[in-house]
């Protein structure tokens, strides 16, 4: 067995970290100049906690600014433990690769631009006053909102470090338990964070929502583990994948098993047909939080696809896996439907949420091009590769998005299109930037959207083109004989081309609509930072030497994933 | 890293033109309304010096170049080797040869023009970059032999297009760039599938593809034999491809988004997207399609045929029933470019040269139509054919301009167009024996749409001195043009003569390079596959 001094706590340094920003956000509000009398003296002994808090622990800032510290800190040392190429194991159920590392720094990053945006788009008002005997009815209450809204900013914060340790746990566990118990520390408090969009109605019916849609989908989740367990024995990926690699016949535990973990995780990337609660849970939550489920969260459910379906039941080389013809499918139908929903959204959160719909398609297509078996190792990590840079760099310009409707939000016009309208005349910086975001969204060279959609369409190409006859002579006979991935590649070529209408019509209201509202936006000099090393990057990351130590990084990952 | 010419000419006007829009955001307010003013001047400063040195390029001052013993397969003033994203093997590799160079300095000739014609454009100070950054672009496609960077500067002359259109356009201006955008960035997106299977048939080449194996390098693509095995698949990447160019082109019956585009386009963006973009698909065409698989070129010459055809007769027979002038002269683009494919249809080293030489005639004449499309635009603030007459009357230069420009387009000898037209139906008939009869007639349509909007609108008023001014002037007193459209229609107007009298300057190279790329290319091709020719037995024994 082991014991907690065998746990190399250095490898979970960022994890740590969170843990530490957690505690220190609980006590320090609660700072204060409380004593003990010690029985039967008169010397009293200070205990610091209660009483009176002292002035300086009093700003209602402090959360969120131990939250961008935590976070910050976090980031680095992952970064620094991605530079080392720190691995290793823990107990038995983590293990610390440079995949998990990678995907430490995106969850961390995503995290870190929540917490700048909500910086500046909950904010709490310093010293409220407090209700008073004469203050009318309504003054009163309007004085007792302000203090919850100051009292809320800990619970908010809070959860927001639960969600990262949450995903980066388990983005580094290999035993399906823990994986799970990670999965809903962070699901349960992103349910919560859909909710607390306390300014308007919709937001608790959009955390009700999505709370009941995703436990449902958690629990057929559950139930298909319990089949895996009934199959195994064990919940450990390595067990499952000797058992799996050395079972006959499909069996129909461990088939159905597999499968009904997929809905859960299916509901977390928003997949087709699991994806409905995903447009009622954006559009609902506040910017930053809707940012947060688009990116992180949803790279959080591509991470427990790819270990369930690329680790445990990875197809062998000219087999093809028993999920393929399913996974095709559904990433098919995801994508189309996704486009086609976007195109009549008139909510622009509604529309990036069906967007990333639509995005989740495009990596589901290329996981089936694994699951098809036709590629060797080798093109298999191309895959990977291409969907670990796309779940990066999605951090960047889908983040980025929902940063600059965060600016909007501030003037309560983003559900409809109305705040977009004119923003090049309001704020040309922020418009361009926007701009940049959507066409980086639509795949348009030589922006970083550009370079993963090549890649992903790439790698189904060079697994699949080959399939062909050789002997073929005609394009028909040519057509016949290939490979139905290959028609994956052409799918997701027909898709981009449709999701181009609402890419640009976005790109149309900034140019030319009235404003309605006339006056430059909000300050948010933080916010505006981010938002244009966004929009910078999303350049950079598209072609040149930085795009190029990108893939390398990505590569590396996903050698050590596979 | 040593800059070679090329690079500087493709990275000069985009990175200027975006700190020229870039910096009045980031200089104090004072200081950013003086650069606006002189904004436009930087610009045409800058085009000026791209022009003087493709110009000595041209001669020889720069490079040292003999243009005319450029042969197939041979590329010039080429960069060192520098890789962009060598993991996945793409590298900036530059250079060009007889069959971009005229492009290149066509589009180095056309840009100070449009500047010039569209002197006063409002918000010039955006405008002015704008189209220095589709230079930049515009160039990077013809000079990259990377088919990563083609593809990105492909793709990055839809944005400052789509903007020009967007931003200066007419009044259903976003009906027009959106339908600009989609149509030609979903047909690229099928190029892109093309592109992506030949590159999954690249063999290694060092230090290049240290991830995936493979590289981008289009000159090693066409050096490697039979670059994709299955007959089946070249062919079908060869459809993919097709889809892309001729879009571009645009080639019936994927034509529809240039009439909306061009009517819509501020008058340089029209003169733009006429005299260089189109000829991005039939430059890309014989680049990689032709050029890579010449086999299924020769297969699918039925195809072209058709397609060339379609596009010639529709083209010309839809602008006989236009009423508004820029349309006319976008459909009569569409029939014009009919004439690429035919010309590259004959398999005959005439008719590919006279395919080239076209895209070059083309490329001057055309901008001067729509600049005096522009030029009715603005002075008389319609386009309808019918609404004014007799305009000669009232702006002499402005009819002089549209006589020699219509003059030129309908094929007029010692015109450049002529010269291109001919060699393209001298070679039809060396190939395809009585058919040309199709083609040459339809140049009889060309003459009737031409003549009849040239004589409507300028000629036959009732009234020797008086014409009739159309009802958008309100009454105000007819204007002519202004000087600096004047001189840069005046400018076109040179060219089209000079290049039509003395052909040689460019057409010696062009000829070369097609004679050395049929020897090369197409004989070897032409031995392996069945060569399709008419059956055209009939009407030599009616003839007889």
């Amino acid at each position: 067995m082991n014991s907690l001094s065998d746990i190399s706590l250095e490898l979970l340094i960022p994890e740590s970290i969170m843990i530490i920003g957690i505690l220190t956000m609980i006590l320090i509000p609660n700072l204060g100049d409380a004593k003990i009398r010690i029985p039967l003296t008169n010397t009293s002994v200070p205990v610091f906690i209660g009483g009176t808090r002292f002035t300086q622990v009093n700003n209602p800032f402090i959360p969120s600014i131990v939250a961008i510290i935590t976070f910050t800190l976090s980031f680095f040392m992952s970064l620094i433990m991605l530079q080392g190429a720190k691995n290793g194991e823990i107990g038995q159920i983590m293990e610390v690769n440079q995949f998990t590392t990678l995907f430490s720094l995106i969850f961390t990053s995503a995290l870190l631009m929540t917490s700048i945006a909500t910086f500046y788009r909950m904010p709490p008002k310093q010293n409220p006053e407090i209700p008073q005997d004469k203050d009318t009815e309504s003054s009163a209450s309007a004085k007792i909102r302000i203090l919850m809204n100051n009292r809320r900013q800990v619970d908010f914060y809070i959860l927001l470090l639960m969600v990262g340790l949450g995903m980066c746990l388990m983005s580094k566990s290999t035993h399906l338990f823990l994986l799970f118990v990670c999965l809903e520390l962070a699901s349960l408090s992103s349910y919560v964070l859909v909710g607390f969009y306390k300014e308007s109605d919709i937001g608790g019916e959009a955390g009700t929502k999505y709370f009941i849609v995703g436990s449902v989908a958690s629990a057929i989740g559950i139930y298909g583990m319990s089949l895996l367990y009934l199959w195994n024995g064990n919940l450990q990926i390595d067990s499952l994948t000797s058992s799996w690699s050395t079972m006959e016949n499909l069996d129909p535990f461990a088939g159905i098993g597999v499968g009904l973990m997929l809905v859960a995780f299916g509901f977390k990337v928003g997949a087709a047909p699991f994806h409905l609660a995903t447009p009622d849970a954006y559009s609902g939550a506040s910017s930053p939080i809707a940012g947060l489920l688009a990116t992180a969260s949803k790279a959080m459910g591509f991470v427990a696809i790819m270990k369930i379906l690329l680790i445990i039941t990875s197809p062998e080389e000219g087999v093809e896996a028993y999920w393929f013809i399913a996974i095709a499918l559904i990433s098919v139908i995801t994508m189309t439907w996704g486009n086609f929903a976007a195109l009549t959204s008139v909510n622009p959160k509604r529309m990036l949420a069906y967007s990333s719909v639509a995005h989740a398609g495009y990596m589901l297509a290329a996981i089936a091009a694994i699951g098809s078996g036709l590629g060797d190792y080798n093109s298999n990590v191309l895959i990977i590769t291409a969907l670990i840079f796309h779940l990066t760099i999605l951090v960047l310009f889908k983040f980025g998005a929902f940063l600059v409707l965060t600016l909007l939000e501030n003037e309560g016009l983003t559900h409809n299109m109305d705040g977009l309208k004119g923003l090049t005349r309001r704020d040309p910086v922020i418009a361009i930037s926007m701009f940049i975001f959507m066409l980086s969204l639509a795949g348009i060279p030589p922006l970083s959207g550009f370079l993963s959609k090549l890649l992903m369409i790439n790698g189904i190409v060079n697994v699949s083109a080959g399939t062909g006859s050789v002997s073929s002579a005609t394009v028909l006979t040519w057509m016949t004989s290939v490979n139905v991935v290959f028609w994956l590649a052409l799918s997701i070529v027909i898709n981009s081309a449709i999701s181009l209408f609402y890419y640009l019509r976005v790109g149309l209201l900034m140019f030319f609509e009235e404003p309605v509202v006339e006056g430059p936006l909000a300050k948010s000099i933080y916010l505006r930072i981010t938002i244009i090393a966004c929009a910078i990057f999303t350049l950079l990351l598209g072609i040149g030497p930085l795009s190029e130590s990108l893939l390398e990084i990505a590569n590396e990952a996903a050698q050590s994933l596979l | 890293m040593n800059l070679d010419i090329l690079t500087i000419l493709t990275l000069v006007p985009i990175i200027t033109g975006l700190m020229l829009i870039i910096l009045p955001q980031l200089l104090p307010k004072e200081m950013a309304t003086n650069l606006k003013i002189i904004t436009r001047n930087i610009s045409m400063g800058i085009a000026l010096a791209m022009f003087a040195i493709a110009t000595m390029m041209f001669i020889g001052t720069i490079g040292n170049v003999e243009w005319t013993d450029i042969l197939h397969g041979e590329y010039v003033l080429k960069n060192e080797q520098f890789s962009l994203i060598s993991s996945i093997g793409v590298q900036w590799k530059v250079g060009a040869d007889a069959l971009s160079f005229p492009m290149i300095w066509l589009t180095s000739l056309l840009i100070p023009i449009s500047m010039l014609v569209e002197w006063d454009a409002k918000r010039g100070h955006i405008f002015h970059p704008l189209i220095l950054i589709m230079e930049g672009a515009l160039l990077g496609v013809f000079v990259s032999l990377d088919l990563f960077i083609f593809y990105v500067f492909w793709e990055l002359t839809l944005i400052p297009m789509f903007l020009l259109i967007l931003l200066w356009g007419g009044e259903d201006r976003k009906y027009a760039a959106m339908k600009f955008f989609i149509y030609t960035f979903t047909a690229s997106v099928f190029m892109l599938i093309g592109i992506l299977v030949m590159y999954f048939h690249t063999t290694p080449i060092p230090g290049l593809g240290s991830m995936t194996g493979h590289h981008f390098d289009l000159v090693q693509m066409s050096l490697q034999d039979n670059l994709i095995p299955s007959e089946g698949l070249r062919h079908f990447v060869w459809i993919l491809l097709l889809i892309g160019f001729a879009t571009k082109m645009p080639s019936v019956p994927v034509h529809t988004w240039l009439p909306d585009a061009h009517v819509q386009a501020p008058t340089a963006g029209s003169m733009l997207l006429a005299g260089v973009m189109l000829k991005m698909g039939a430059y890309g065409f014989l680049r990689i399609a032709v050029t890579i698989f010449p086999e299924s070129t020769i297969i699918f010459i039925p195809l072209l045929i058709f397609l060339g055809m379609a596009s010639l007769v529709y083209g010309a027979w839809v602008c006989m029933g236009q009423t508004n002038l820029k349309r006319m002269v976008a459909y009569s683009s569409v029939s014009h470019m009919g004439l690429i494919f035919l010309g590259i249809a004959t398999m005959q080293p005439l008719g590919i040269a006279g395919a080239l030489f076209m895209m070059f005639a083309h490329g001057v004449i055309s901008p001067l139509l729509f600049a005096v499309a522009g030029a009715f635009k603005h002075h008389y603030h319609t386009l309808e054919i019918g609404s004014m007459r007799g305009i000669a009357h009232h702006s002499p230069y402005l009819s002089g301009h549209m006589m020699l420009g219509w003059m030129a387009s309908l094929g007029l000898p010692l015109m450049a167009g002529f010269v291109a037209e001919v060699a393209i139906l001298i070679a039809f008939w060396m190939s395809f024996g009585w058919l040309v009869m199709l083609p040459a007639l339809t140049l009889i349509i060309t003459a009737t749409y031409y003549l009849t909007s040239m004589q409507r609108t300028i000629f036959e008023s009732n009234d020797p001195n008086q014409g009739i001014l159309p009802d958008t002037l309100h009454g105000e007193n007819p204007r002519d043009v202004t000087w600096h459209e004047n001189t840069g229609m005046f400018i076109l107007g040179i060219f089209t003569i000079i290049f039509g009298i003395f052909p040689f300057i460019f057409w010696d190279m062009m000829s070369v390079w097609s004679t050395q790329f049929m020897t090369d290319i197409m004989i070897d091709a032409m031995e392996n596959v069945n060569v399709w020719s008419p059956s055209m037995d009939w009407i030599s024994e009616v003839f007889k």
